[in-house]
């Protein structure tokens, strides 16, 4: 199930509620990997047919824990969690980047918890009460992570979009295996694109911030 | 009176007149210019810089991975909308009624505007737009927006466009149009007859998009009033505030574009496009900044792809390697557009040639530049046929192309190719190693310009307390320029990388070319340098009373220190000795400090298993020069970059068209396979350091345009299948080995 498809059906008939799309938006968590996404896709479309149900309509609040820090918002319900950081947070928190907002580029990969998920695939009313941590949450420019620090180091970045997403990624992967090899590190990436052709260093940049944190 | 003599007149400067590439939506074009013949110092050798031609690490490095860098899509002001475009769902229609009244009435949509064109030639041709307080609702509206449509017949394949009962793209208008003849097409002929052996093949390349990460897009910021500022994703600074100005309805001059950090354009971000027409448009009637994004749909349905080509050749070659003749004839598959593609046989000689060029239409999106415009086509048609050729007449494919290219350059970059992918271990016979995993190597060569252009005026300025800033309103792509600015300023004064910043992507600053071509580095870089030595003299020529008065050219900066005559001041001291307002120098554009013409040659080995037909790529080497490397950490992951894209143009990518329904079937990451970290092979990017040109030349083209070539030849070798369709998928391996023997051979 593709976005477009969604869209065309939605043109085919455009008088329907167009808030009942919330529920394609509606899938919960999502470990980042693309072909888990699909599945949802597919499990989404099912609930689609059920009908939306009147309390959320409007705006909610939510409580967001966000980098260690408490942040509020009114956001629509249907409204995925990657929007809420950059659209409705002020100062917004726009490390976390929306590139395909379907799950299937790995640009807007944050931690819940500690796990990697595609934040434009969980809603923002979902991640109340958990952890979020974002890029800007790893480090900062005097202080960057091990990942951070490699990835600038190797030239693990050229236009940089794609680059938030990888080091996200990469960030959780090494706290869970702090020893991979280079096959791992690839399958640990697999669910992150990068269009200016990074991947060689990237993968490089991953084992030295392993090296160096093991160090 | 004493009558007055008349005054001398300081001669003019010595001109001379040069050509240099000139770079319009992305396309090279080649202009006359005038240029001082007398200049001034020059780069020095490639190998006795202190900070260019090393490895250092991107200047925006730590912002960007820290996600402190803001991009466009970043942007978020008081009060902005949220705009979203409506796009035709039909291959061919017109717009018969547009009714935004339940639209218009959705809480949160403040604006809906029709759009411009009133025939719609392909799916996804935009209809309308709307604003609103959220990308939510903004959605809702186009959704709400009841449009119907009178339906035209389309096409969308070139075979079926061709045909002369096709439906017509253009009413009126043949499909097919002839763009060029060239050569003699009866001693090409003549010539085939004292052939030993003939190739002839149909080739298919695909329709691949940019795909650029950070969608296409703008946010303008007219709240009413007499000026506006725009932030743009965009490779060219300032080729956004004339339109954008003409669509407000404000002076140019009072239209400020900026572009801090940019996620990438590969050839596909000039000027401010539909959707930067409709921000604008939005935006003046809201009296609201208005952001307007293309959604990933949309990226993929208009905002362009590379042009596809459809080529029919055929070459005659004699035994001892020589090739006879090439006829040629190119379809350039732009949709409505013209499409490009470069004219065979490229880059080798072949004798007798006759090539005729067409554009043949469809009902898709214009193709437009996409890097190295027109090139890859070409180069892959070509490099499969000059490997067919080489096969045919039993000779080593590597030695065939020496024999058929006049340029040294070639012949050192295929050895040193050779050598580092291991060419010794290749099976000459195609599909002869054992086993259903074959292993196949091929080689392909490349050529781009990569000159520069006088359009950078650059300023340095001193300041009293030692800062140091560039400023010029260029752009970085993620190629790099922020971080080259910064260090040729930085090794000319003899001091740090962080001891200067810069200031780039702003139309207020100094002018700069659009990035497009392969210019940036060329015509940037000399600007740079010119502004860097301004400034060197300048401040040698205050310093020189604390160092003895030596002539300003005596003066030594280096290791942060000025010196002259055995004396040594720190920067810091030096600096101090400056007006209080510090010193600014302005550096223009020097045609001896860049150069043109690259070459490029890559090699690669593949797996394919071909009981499944799945392709493992397993090592891409591609050698490119370049006169001067400004970074060489930058310019490998370039080179990266481009054998990356041309990887996934060989196996991956491609826009699939409906016939029936007239639209793209794969407008998303989900079905449109771009290359991700498990098709990565082992990649050796590397800098041809036999070129000793002491001038800056652009890279970024040469590099994605023989990988190709070099993929496709592997496959060939690999096992024994000519596919002359890309992309190489497993069913098109699977489908060519049910014709033929190599499974036997197995
Ligand atoms: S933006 Fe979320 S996966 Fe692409
Ligand atoms: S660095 Fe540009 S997309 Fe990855």
């Amino acid at each position: 199930m593709t976005k477009s498809r969604d869209r065309q059906e939605d043109q085919k008939q455009p008088g329907h509620d167009p808030s009942r799309r919330k529920f394609l938006k509606g899938v919960g968590i999502v470990g980042a990997g693309a072909a888990i996404a699909d599945q949802l896709w597919v499990e989404a479309e099912a609930e689609e047919q059920r009908p939306a149900p009147d309390d959320i309509k409007g705006r909610v609040k939510v409580v967001l824990d966000v980098n260690g820090e408490k942040r509020t918002s009114q956001v629509e319900p249907r409204t995925t969690l990657l929007n809420t950081l950059r659209n409705h947070l002020g100062p917004a928190v726009t490390g976390p980047k929306l590139v395909c907002d379907m799950g299937t580029c790995g640009a807007c990969t944050v931690l819940l918890d500690g796990k990697p998920v595609y934040s434009c695939l969980v809603l923002a009313v979902d991640a109340e009460n958990k952890k979020i941590t974002t890029v800007e949450g790893l480090g900062s420019p005097d202080k960057p992570n091990a990942v951070q620090a490699a990835f600038v180091e190797n030239d693990a970045l050229m236009c940089g979009f794609c680059t938030p997403g990888f080091v996200t990624t990469i960030s959780a992967y090494l706290k869970k295996n702090p020893n991979p090899t280079l096959a791992e590190v690839r399958e640990a990436c697999k669910g992150n694109f990068c269009r200016c052709g990074t991947y060689p260093r990237v993968f490089e940049a991953a084992l030295a911030a392993a090296k160096a944190s093991r160090a | 009176m004493q009558q007055q003599q008349p005054q001398p007149q300081p001669s003019p400067k010595p001109k001379k007149k040069i050509r240099v590439p000139r770079v319009v939506n992305g396309v090279e074009q080649m202009v006359e210019i005038e240029v001082d013949e007398d200049t001034g110092p020059g780069w020095g050798p490639n190998d006795k810089h202190t900070l260019l031609n090393h490895k250092i690490t991107r200047v925006d490095g730590p912002k960007k991975v820290t996600g402190m860098a803001l991009y466009t899509y970043d942007m978020r002001l008081p009060g902005m909308l949220y705009g979203r475009i409506l796009r035709c769902p039909h291959g061919h229609a017109r717009v018969t009624k547009l009714d935004t009244e339940a639209a218009s009435k959705l809480p949160g949509v403040k604006a809906i505007i029709q759009g411009p064109l009133t025939e719609l030639r392909f799916a996804g041709a935009p209809v309308a737009a709307v604003a609103a307080t959220t990308p939510e609702i903004a959605g809702d509206a186009l959704r709400a927006i009841k449009v119907t449509y009178e339906v035209l017949p389309h096409v969308v394949h070139a075979t079926d466009a061709i045909r002369p009962d096709a439906p017509k793209v253009v009413a009126e208008e043949n499909n097919l149009q002839e763009k060029a003849k060239n050569g003699d097409l009866q001693k090409a002929e003549t010539a085939f007859a004292t052939a030993d052996a003939i190739v002839e093949g149909e080739y298919f390349s695909q329709r691949v998009h940019h795909a650029c990460l950070e969608t296409h897009g703008m946010v303008v910021d007219y709240r009413g009033g007499d000026s506006a500022s725009i932030y743009a994703s965009t490779q060219g600074t300032f080729t956004i505030p004339g339109d954008a100005a003409k669509e407000l309805g404000l002076e140019q001059s009072k239209v400020i574009a900026s572009v801090e950090h940019m996620g990438g354009g590969f050839g596909s971000k000039f000027g401010i496009g539909i959707e930067g027409m409709f921000a604008c448009r939005l935006s003046k009637q809201t009296k609201s900044p208005v952001k307007l994004m293309l959604t990933r749909y949309d990226e993929f349905v208009m905002a362009g792809n590379r042009s596809g080509s459809w080529q029919k050749l055929k070459a005659g070659v004699k035994n001892d390697g020589t090739i006879v003749a090439l006829t040629a004839r190119q379809y350039r598959l732009g949709g409505i557009g013209q499409g490009s593609q470069a004219g065979q046989p490229y880059i080798y000689r072949m004798g007798d040639t006759y090539r005729e060029v067409y554009a043949l239409h469809t009902n898709e999106d214009s193709s437009i530049a996409m890097r190295a415009p027109g090139h890859p086509q070409a180069s892959f048609a070509i490099e499969s046929l000059v490997d067919e050729l080489a096969y045919k007449i039993k000779m080593d494919p590597v030695a065939f192309r020496k024999k058929n290219l006049r340029d040294e350059v070639y012949h050192r970059q295929l050895d040193r190719g050779a050598k580092e992918i291991g060419w010794s271990r290749r099976n000459p016979v195609a599909g002869g190693n054992p086993g259903p995993l074959k292993r196949g190597m091929g080689c392909a060569v490349g050529t781009w310009g990569g000159g520069g252009n006088n359009q950078c005026k650059v300023d340095v300025t001193i300041l009293q307390d030692g800062a140091v800033y560039v400023a010029v309103g260029t752009q970085d792509l993620g190629t790099g320029t922020r971080t080259y600015t910064r260090a040729i300023v930085a090794e000319e004064l003899g001091i740090g990388m962080n001891d200067v910043e810069e200031h780039i992507g702003n139309s207020k600053l100094g002018a700069a070319n659009p990035s497009g071509g392969s210019t940036t580095a060329p015509s940037l870089s000399p600007s740079v340098k010119d502004a860097a030595i301004k400034a060197r003299m300048m401040m040698a020529e205050r310093v020189a009373p604390l160092l003895g008065n030596p002539k300003p050219e005596e003066v030594v900066f280096s290791g942060g220190n000025v010196s002259a005559n055995g004396r040594s001041i720190t920067w810091k001291q030096a600096a101090a000795a400056l007006p209080a307002a510090g010193i600014t120098s302005h550096g223009v554009w020097r045609a001896d400090l860049q150069a043109r013409g690259v070459h490029g040659v890559s090699f690669a080995e593949v797996e394919v298993d071909i009981e499944t037909g799945f392709i493992r790529p397993i090592k891409m080497v591609h050698i490119q020069d370049g006169g001067l490397p400004l970074n060489r950490l930058t310019m490998e992951s370039q080179i990266n970059g481009g054998m990356i894209q041309s990887l996934g143009m060989a196996f991956y990518e491609g826009r699939v068209m409906d016939a029936q329904l007239g639209m793209q079937l794969n407008p998303g990451f989900g079905d449109y396979k771009l290359p991700g970290s498990l098709e990565m092979p082992e990649m050796v990017p590397i800098i041809d350091d036999d070129d000793k040109r002491e001038a800056v030349i652009g890279i970024a083209e040469g590099c994605i345009i023989p990988p190709l070539g070099a993929l496709v030849n592997a496959v060939f070798n690999a096992t024994g299948l000519r596919i002359r369709d890309l992309p190489i998928t497993p069913d098109k391996i699977l489908m060519g080995l049910m014709n033929t023997t190599v499974i036997s051979r197995g």
